[in-house]
């Protein structure tokens, strides 16, 4: 009897069963067995100091690998503080396990101390949830819940396990059973009907989303642009499918996309959606996306096919096989190749700012340059955020982090924690603005407890840019509650934390700064004071067409940055 | 115009309030429930509901509703106008 596993001790070897090596969490009440068997196990668990941490770190490392990130947090307010991570997880397709401790099954209903429904809460924002009423389920749930968040759509799932389930005594417990799932082939008539409608085309055009990389099709992807030669742009999870040096590559479309990017679209007379769901900051004005332009959809998740834009031609099924598939006969579109080139020339990012203070899209397109291939981002949400996906090069998709469907302030730090520890010999940067970093400011102490070597990027302009930037342009410069001037001198924080830190305000600074944060040995902060006026450019107003986008230029000579 | 549909779904935790939630959410108003026992660890649930507002389609709405897990079943009535034809599951997960 004594020699039998508890529920919780079932839940430690299951995850190790499944291949955990890391997971990331906090404890509590009642999740206290589960920490119980964690000590000793050999599992690397990363104590972060809030649950929100855990979440984003976790879907982080999920990002950075393609594998399942793993989360815990106990009941109550620790489960609650979970709910913007799984959020962010859903709205981008993460594949994400998040274990919550609940109270014992006979307090629960009672409004016990730390007792809420999380499975009832997070409903509407995991693919499945469980919750354990039989100790000897738990490895059959938990292979279910790992299947569940990778396969098809990834996604994030919740188990949620009361405390005397994980601390009951296993009589006999069903082994895991790790269930397999393979992604249906793409209709073979549909494949057909697609490479027909391209062969017609004269101003095809991909746009390529998340779904492509997490399809495992990115070079598949590469290999169809190369061999058809057909423009690319991108959504912002997109970002890095194809290589951003990629010549036919034409950046980002949307809201904050590129010039180049949204003409194409507008023009096009065919546009091939390749694991990507019509997004609004995508298309802007719904009725105005993409005008002219025949559909070809392509996705695993069928819900997504003519949610927003109807498909001429639609390819539900393993992405990866479709893109392999696809071998259309492309004729008569070099004209269109030459324009989208040639736009993407003339509407370059300029470098060439006024003034002498840091231009933030410089100084991180040359942290991207010098970080080269081993550069992973990972951003918080904001200006900031804007400028990494308009003007850093990225050679994958996996390198680029970033809260793309939520736009969760607070996401850089964790999820830099995170991306670093999946991927320690790169140089990956948490790239992060005032308002951001103080979401999540306390995982600095993460850094230093495990002396993780990220590097932060804090642009810091003293107020909510993105939002001042909407109050200036969108609301009569009504400056409503953005002020951040009284923040606190995170040179000083950062030490405090045990982080080294240093503080740059001049442009000339800008190349010596990176290069000491990228050949720095232990976890550092550069604080960068950039221009509280600076604007995101180009931008596409709320509620318009993605051609009226609305830019700033200035007249001196180009490329002088 | 008012849809009826009919589901079959597994008696997993949450799952009515799962469905229920997703329908209302994806913006139908939901005017009358039956629920039904299936036997083996299945429960029927009708469902008539009203759109929203004119974008929100019913066939849209049955393939998230698929997409849900211990789904099994997921048919409309074409008796009461709902556009989506009868479908069993498919096996597609996404």
């Amino acid at each position: 009897m004594s020699n039998e596993p508890t529920g919780a001790q079932l839940v430690i070897s299951t995850l190790k069963a499944l291949g955990v090596e890391t997971l990331f969490g906090y404890p509590g009440g009642a999740i206290m067995p589960i920490y119980d068997a964690l000590a000793g196990s050999g599992l690397q668990h990363i104590l972060v100091r809030h649950e929100q941490g855990a979440a984003f770190a976790a879907d982080a490392y999920a990002r950075a690998t393609g594998r399942v990130g793993v989360c815990m947090a106990t009941s109550g307010p620790g489960a609650t503080n979970l709910i913007t991570g799984i959020a962010n997880a859903y709205m981008d397709s993460v594949p994400l396990v998040c274990i919550t401790g609940q109270v014992s099954t006979h307090l629960m209903g009672t409004d016990g101390f730390q007792e809420v429904d999380i499975l009832g809460i997070c409903l509407p924002i995991v693919k499945h949830s469980w919750l354990v009423r039989d100790p000897a389920d738990i490895p059959r749930i938990l292979a279910e819940a790992f299947a569940i968040a990778s396969e098809g759509r990834a996604g994030p799932v919740l188990v949620d396990i009361p405390k005397d389930v994980a601390a009951a005594k296993v009589g006999a417990s069903s082994m895991a059973t790790f269930p397999t799932w393979t992604p249906p082939a793409p209709d073979a008539d549909a494949i057909r009907e697609a490479e027909k409608l391209i062969a017609a085309a004269k101003k095809p055009l991909f746009y390529a989303g998340g779904g492509v990389e997490m399809a495992g099709a990115s070079p598949a992807f590469l290999d169809l642009v190369k061999r058809t030669g057909i423009p690319v742009v991108t959504t912002l999870k997109g970002i890095g499918v194809v290589p951003t040096t990629e010549d036919l590559c034409l950046g980002m479309l949307g809201m904050h996309g590129t010039r180049a990017g949204n003409t194409a679209v507008q023009e096009a007379d065919l546009l091939i959606a390749l694991g990507a769901r019509f997004d609004d900051r995508a298309t802007g004005k719904l009725n105005a996306f993409a005008p002219n332009a025949k559909i070809i959809h392509a996705d695993i998740d069928p819900a997504e096919i003519n949610k927003l834009r109807k498909a001429d031609v639609a390819i539900v099924g393993n992405l990866k096989t479709t893109i392999e598939s696809l071998n259309p006969k492309v004729e008569g579109i070099q004209k269109w190749v030459e324009k989208c080139k040639a736009d993407k020339w003339e509407h370059r990012f300029r470098y060439n700012a006024p003034g002498a203070g840091v231009y933030a899209p410089g100084l991180l397109k040359l942290l991207s340059e010098k970080a080269g291939d081993k550069f992973i981002a990972a951003c918080d949400v904001g200006q900031h955020q804007m400028w990494v996906a308009q003007h850093c090069e990225f050679a994958n998709c996996r390198a680029h982090l970033t809260s793309g469907g939520s736009g969760a302030m607070g996401y850089g730090l964790p999820a830099g924690v995170g991306a670093k520890l999946a991927k320690p010999d790169h140089h990956v940067v948490t790239i992060s603005g005032d308002g951001s970093f103080m979401m999540n400011i306390q995982e600095m102490a993460t850094l230093n407890r495990y002396n993780i070597p990220l590097k932060i990027v804090l642009l810091d302009n003293s107020s909510l840019g993105l939002v001042r930037q909407w109050q200036e342009l969108f609301y009569q410069e009504n400056y409503s509650e953005i002020d951040l001037s009284d923040n606190p001198d995170f040179v000083q924080v950062a030490k405090a934390f045990g982080i080294d830190a240093f503080r740059i305000t001049h442009r000339h600074e800008v190349e010596g700064a990176v290069d000491r944060l990228l050949a720095a040995e232990g976890p550092t902060l550069l604080h960068v004071l950039i221009d509280p006026r600076e604007n995101v450019w180009p931008l596409v107003p709320p509620g318009a067409s993605n051609a009226e986008m609305m830019e700033e230029r200035w007249d001196e000579p180009l490329d002088s940055y | 115009m008012s849809h009826l549909i009919h589901i079959e779904l597994d008696r997993l935790e949450g799952s009515l309030l799962r469905v229920l939630g997703l329908i209302e959410r994806r913006g139908f108003h939901i005017d009358e429930i039956e629920l039904y026992d299936l036997g083996e660890d299945k429960r029927g649930l009708s469902v008539t509901m009203r759109p929203r507002d004119t974008s929100r389609s019913p066939d849209q709405l049955g393939l998230q509703i698929d997409r849900l897990y211990g789904i099994t079943r997921l048919s409309a009535d074409p008796r009461v106008g709902a556009g989506a034809d009868t479908q069993a599951k498919q096996g597609i997960r996404a």
